[in-house]
């Protein structure tokens, strides 16, 4: 669905809406990205993730403290993110291209997915998330 | 004003017991009047929820730089008791020893004229920075179990420094307590290849001047004087870092039950200082600041090579004045109701700031206590300062680390150009290179609080004391 950045002196807050949850993590995963590099493309990189947590929160969290783990040691810019959740379970298959100094200095490098204010709730459209990022 | 908090000194003031549920103790802050304004209530809120913790020891205090941010506030101290008290990533952030380095050259203004750029061009050269930014290092698995337990001693033995750069470290450039057992292969993966690199965000690697000697007798102690050239360093423990605080931080918060512990933000989770997580934590934490430690010598390394080969003057000529921590956790003795006593001092966005006397500061430095060094946001001043007898007394020997920002990053992009404020700091004589200019707009000066106030309010309220004033000349940013 969508995800706008909010207002937040010291960090990054961003809120994300999907219309399923699983929806709303690849709009987590894609708001990431954008935050720490700006526009990307589907070049022909592939990564596979599977997680298990015990409640969609700290799922979430794990999600994308994977993903900055992985683009931190492979270099490697997401795009895509298509994530499938059953239960506890979550598998997601992702696609992007290497890191581009030139084209992927626009953001700011996330340190951190905080756990404060971390709550999915559903509204009447969709499912929303604020997240906020240390940088 | 925010209702509900007193003033309790010229520039203290307390929030009482009862500002959110379950405090234990009351929250103690320190700020000037103009700053007051500033002061967001989810910052004051979060220094709230600290003094719910476990174990908290008189007060949950904030300095002057305080703001919101995620678990305890930016600017955020407490210390809890060793029995019955807590540690908690939420405590150090996710930047574990992100801190500061000074250095002094024998370098007047003049003897870079003409040069400036050409220098800015050498270090930017010499030192990785930015997202992806890899050492040119490469450290082992076993070189990096070195480097988690011995930090900056690690540098100095492979020939990256010397042996007094070590004495003028906050703990001498490695804490002890390292568990390395304790740190992730995931940890290490994104720690090996960054041994050396800066990161980005506000880290930065400046060169600037000493415009002002405010404390002669202090600055004389120091080794700093008026138009001396100097650069600092200020960076942290990198991906090894931050992937320490992710693992723990899970394993903590999936703890919280086990020991009864109830928490207002989950981002404060924590276990008791005796327990296996607990203890856990702590020691992969130390190996993340001592990484810290040897991260920024290896850097100040490579930046005097690149000074010295560039105006010929002696590698030991560049004199480390001291290198700080401002996100840590660590077991220090205090006064607590005039028993000596051992606690667990927490400072995120804090500066450790020993007054004279002190154990744990160099000799040399004391009869006027450890130096302090407050780095200012981009164009602006940054401060060297001396720690107290009243820190000691009111803040765990804690004073601010920055200026504190005051405008989002996101308001700061659709206010200010990169590219403009790069050609506006160059027409004031400032150099600054960096992968991005959109960068920089998120860093442009306006968007923090004037460090002036805030080294001021320090000052004034007799947390350290001001020593010298640094103008920049060139910054390269990540």
């Amino acid at each position: 669905m969508s995800f706008e950045e909010l207002d937040h002196t010291a960090d990054v807050l961003v809120r994300v809406r999907g219309a399923t949850i699983a929806e709303l993590f690849a709009e987590a995963g894609r708001a990431m990205f954008h935050v720490m590099y700006g526009p990307c493309e589907d070049r022909g990189i592939e990564r596979q993730v599977t997680l298990e947590a015990e409640n969609p929160e700290t799922l979430l969290i794990d999600l994308l403290s994977e993903l900055l783990f992985v683009t931190d040691v492979e270099n490697i810019v997401f795009c895509t993110f298509d994530v499938d959740i059953q239960g506890t379970r979550l598998s997601a298959a992702l696609k992007g291209e290497p890191f581009d100094p030139v084209r992927h200095s626009a953001g700011s490098l996330i340190k951190g997915v905080s756990y404060f204010g971390l709550e999915i709730v559903k509204d009447e459209e969709s499912y929303v998330v604020d997240i906020i990022f240390d940088i | 004003m925010l209702q509900g908090i007193n003033m309790v000194g010229d520039f203290e003031w307390e929030v009482p017991v009862g500002y959110v549920p379950n405090m234990r103790v009351p929250g103690r802050f320190f700020l000037s009047r103009a700053l007051a304004e500033t002061l967001e209530e989810g910052a004051v809120r979060q220094l709230a929820n600290v003094a719910t913790l476990p174990g908290i020891v008189k007060y949950s205090l904030a300095m002057p730089d305080i703001h919101w941010g995620y678990g305890f506030p930016i600017g955020g101290v407490a210390a809890f008791d060793m029995t019955d008290g807590v540690v908690s990533p939420g405590g150090v952030g996710f930047d574990i020893n992100c801190g500061v380095r000074l250095i002094t050259t024998p370098l007047k203004e003049a003897d870079l004229a003409g040069k400036k750029r050409e220098l800015i061009e050498r270090l930017f050269s010499a030192v990785p920075t930015g997202v992806g930014g890899k050492s040119a290092m490469r450290v082992s698995n076993k070189e990096l179990a070195a480097v988690m337990v011995d930090g900056a001693r690690w540098a100095v033995e492979r020939g990256l420094g010397t042996a007094a750069d070590l004495v003028r470290c906050e703990e001498e450039g490695a804490m002890p307590g390292a568990d390395p057992e304790a740190v992730s292969a995931k940890a290490r993966q994104r720690g090996g290849p960054q041994v050396g690199t800066l990161g980005a965000g506000n880290h930065f690697l400046e060169v600037q001047v000493a415009k002002e000697i405010v404390d002669p007798e202090a600055a004389k102690v120091f080794g700093i004087t008026e138009g001396q050239v100097c650069f600092m360093v200020h960076c942290g423990s990198r991906g090894l870092g931050h992937q320490v605080a992710t693992d723990h931080i899970r394993v903590l918060e999936g703890a919280l039950g086990k020991y009864r512990i109830e928490v207002p933000d989950r981002q404060l989770a924590c276990a008791p200082l005796d327990s296996a997580e607990g203890r856990a934590y702590y020691g992969g934490m130390v190996c993340a600041a001592n990484y810290a430690w040897a991260n920024r010598q290896v850097i100040m390394h490579e930046a005097r090579k690149v000074f010295s080969g560039f105006f010929e003057i002696d590698y030991d000529e560049m004199r480390l004045v001291y290198d700080v921590a401002h996100n840590v956790a660590k077991f220090e003795h205090h006064d607590v109701n005039g028993v000596s006593t051992e606690v667990c001092v927490h400072r995120k966005g804090a500066t450790r700031a020993f007054g004279p006397g002190s154990p744990g500061i160099p000799r040399e430095y004391a009869a006027i206590g450890q130096p302090v060094i407050i780095p200012g946001s981009m164009g602006t001043s940054s401060f060297l300062l001396h720690g107290t007898a009243t820190a000691m007394q009111k803040t765990w020997g804690s004073t601010c680390h920055g200026a504190g920002r005051v405008l989002s990053r996101s308001k700061a992009k659709k206010e200010f150009r990169g590219r403009e404020l790069r050609e506006h700091l160059a027409e004031e004589g400032i150099v600054v290179r960096a992968h991005s200019d959109l960068a920089l707009a998120e860093e442009a000066p306006e968007v923090y609080k004037p460090s002036r106030e805030v080294v001021r309010v320090v000052h004034e309220a007799g947390l350290s004391g001001i020593v010298a004033r640094l103008e920049p000349l060139g910054v390269i940013k990540g």
